[in-house]
């Protein structure tokens, strides 16, 4: 304070004071954003540089100096049967989830809105899976769904002779052969091991990453609708549409173009990060059937200390990732409404 | 949505979402059920929801009280008999030591938090009200390490930590979390809207640019800094990934999900129930908040789709 006060007493033109407090709030602006830049940087920036430059290498933690290997490590990834089935895995998982836990999502909050009553205690409760730890409740599934003493097993083989099999059986349904109906052949042979069972694991995780995600897009979806103006159903109803489906397909639906866009990318981004149920309950087995990226990189780099590798698998992972964003924002700019 | 729908397909509309209900339930169902009921019942499949709570002996409890070789008193026993529910909850802090996983997540999480805010807001401040050469670049900095995947960065965080010597220890938990690229844009478009005028009778009152942000924008940006909170806290309370890479060996340093995570390691039955109390202490204290604020939580969570 008192430096401006010099400042004012010195020159007795106008402009100074005004040009003094100007390059003090350029300096206090600079001391504002220094910690953040400097934290981007060291946060954010660099790793992604270090990942780079490590991807073209075999390094690991303890090697005293870098040894450059091309690109073996991405040559090993594409060409490997292993890291195939791992991009497979990875793509397979986000392929199954996005489209369900939209479509789910979407659904939910169409129903929702047309509630007359109770439409708060469904949010309240599709919400719930998105607010628990899903270290915590990749747990319980994966009790609920033990192979023996597991809540879901147990009850699907109480099941088993009753009703429940006929009606699940869909034996009573036209040219439908009910004995050999998944429910019948695993109530006379044996219910799945689920994660345990290669054939099932990778749809169990799927299962998990939907139930908890589905609720999240429910969420989105409800706001988008509250943005689609009345008016327009009832300019469509003029029109002569007359049913639900074509006032979904032709109003609903369109107006929901961002929102979709949107839920597609955030979805999709959160789908090819899925670690903590993997990591719970299958560590990417069984025979690599649910290997996905972020477990690769923790395996690899982490517990086996393949760093170069690994951050190779990082280096994938960030691509996919920003392909993903670049096609939303291109999407974006192009038609925001179809 | 338009149209008039009859009580028959209001009645359809129930039961859908009622199926969808049961099976999003199920699993906190079967958490809060098993917490409460003793491995036999478990085992079994019986005793409902709640289980019978018969007096069972806590064996591990006698093995832990008994010098090895000798038999175990009647008193003994009889202390170590306990309803089910009191077995789980206690076997849960017992076990494990779960309090101290509780508190390093309290500490972690509120850590974050606070560093986030003391750093973000200042920038955010400077980025929407002040004018100062180079604003354009750093705000397109702020946008462009927006689009930056932390689970891309955790491996190469992870390897300049442990150069540093910083592996299993509370400052690899907090320190990748110190940035938030979101916060700094989301209190920016915030500040954006805080009239000028404000901030000029601030300044002729003769406060200084770091007393504004703390004294008059952050008062202003409650609202937005209560939705940053609950998406900061909620997604570092959870969180999973990072303290699995950042701790690796360290009990001291574990996170609740760790702590949980290490029931699974040994799988006999009998952690059952109190691996399923551990979960749902470690699930409760979200949900009920939650429960009571909805609809700050879903602000909060949704803002995170911005992400």
């Amino acid at each position: 304070m008192t430096d401006r006060a010099a400042v004012i007493e010195q020159t007795p033109n106008q402009g100074a004071p005004l040009i003094a407090a100007k390059s003090r709030i350029q300096w206090i602006s600079y001391l504002f954003c220094l910690p953040a830049i400097t934290l981007m940087f060291i946060i954010l920036l660099v790793p992604i540089f270090v990942a780079a430059v490590l991807s073209f290498s075999d390094y690991s933690l303890g090697n005293q100096s870098l040894n450059w290997i091309g690109s073996k490590n991405y040559e090993v990834i594409f060409g490997r049967s292993s890291y195939q089935k791992m991009l497979w895995a990875t793509t397979a998982y986000v392929l199954i989830v996005v489209p369900v836990s939209i479509g789910l999502g979407l659904g939910a909050a169409l129903l929702i809105n047309s509630l007359k009553r109770f439409s708060d205690f469904y949010k309240a409760i599709y919400f719930l899976p998105v607010m628990a730890a899903l270290l915590a409740m990749a747990l319980v599934w994966d009790l609920a769904l033990h192979p023996t003493v597991g809540y879901v097993n147990q009850n699907l083989r109480l099941g088993c002779g009753t009703m429940v099999e006929t009606i699940l059986s869909f034996g009573w349904l036209p040219f439908v052969d009910g004995a050999q109906s998944w429910y019948s052949t695993s109530c006379a042979d044996e219910f799945p091991l689920w994660i345990g069972d290669r054939d099932y694991a990778l749809a169990t995780i799927c299962f998990i990453g939907i139930w908890q995600a589905f609720g999240f897009n429910m969420v989105l979806y409800l706001a988008g609708l509250t943005g689609v103006p009345r008016e327009l159903y009832h300019a469509a109803a003029i029109d002569g549409v007359k049913n639900g489906w074509d006032r979904f397909r032709l109003v609903t639906w369109p107006m929901l173009g961002p929102t979709t866009v949107f839920v597609v990318t955030i979805t999709a981004i959160r789908s090819f990060q899925v670690f903590d149920t993997v990591e719970a309950l299958t560590q990417g087995g069984p025979a690599k059937s649910t290997y996905v990226m972020m477990y690769a990189i923790f395996e690899k780099a982490i517990r086996e200390n393949l760093v170069g590798f690994g951050s190779a698998v990082t280096i994938v992972f960030l691509g996919f990732v920003l392909i993903i964003t670049f096609t939303q924002r291109y999407i974006v700019e192009k038609r925001v409404h179809y | 949505m338009y149209g008039k729908s009859s009580p028959m397909s209001e009645a359809l509309k129930h039961a859908v979402l009622i199926v969808g209900a049961i099976i999003v339930i199920l699993p906190f169902y079967v958490m809060l059920s098993y917490s409460m009921k003793s491995p036999h019942e478990i085992d079994t499949n019986t005793g409902g929801f709640f289980g019978d709570q018969e007096p069972m002996l806590d064996e591990w409890c006698v093995k832990a009280k008994t010098p090895s070789g000798a038999v175990a008193s009647k008193e003994l026993i009889q202390s170590c008999t306990k309803t089910p529910i009191i077995f789980n909850y206690v076997g849960a802090f017992d076990k494990a030591p779960l309090l101290r996983y509780l508190l390093n997540g309290v500490f972690v999480t509120a850590s974050i938090f606070l560093i986030q805010v003391l750093i973000a807001l200042p920038c955010a401040y400077a980025l929407a009200k002040l004018r100062f050469w180079g604003r354009d670049a750093v705000f397109m900095l702020v946008l462009f390490c927006l689009l930056i995947p932390v689970h891309a960065i955790a491996l190469p965080l992870y390897i300049m930590l442990s150069k540093v010597g910083l592996i299993n220890s509370y400052a690899a938990l907090i320190i990748p979390w110190t940035i938030s690229v979101f916060g700094i844009f989301l209190m920016r478009q915030f500040f954006m809207t805080v009239p000028d005028d404000l901030i000029d009778a601030a300044r002729i009152d003769g406060m200084s640019e770091f007393s504004i942000v703390w004294k008059v924008m952050l008062p202003c940006a409650v609202p937005a800094l209560m939705a940053f909170a609950i998406f900061s806290v909620v997604a570092h309370w959870n969180d999973y990934f990072w303290p699995r890479i950042a701790v690796t060996s360290d009990r001291n340093y574990f996170t609740p999900p760790l702590g949980l995570r290490m029931f699974k390691g040994d799988s006999d039955g009998d952690v059952y129930g109190p691996m399923m109390a551990t979960a749902t202490i470690i699930v409760t204290p979200l949900i009920v908040a939650f429960l009571l604020a909805q609809r700050k939580f879903i602000e909060g969570i949704t803002l995170s789709g911005m992400k």
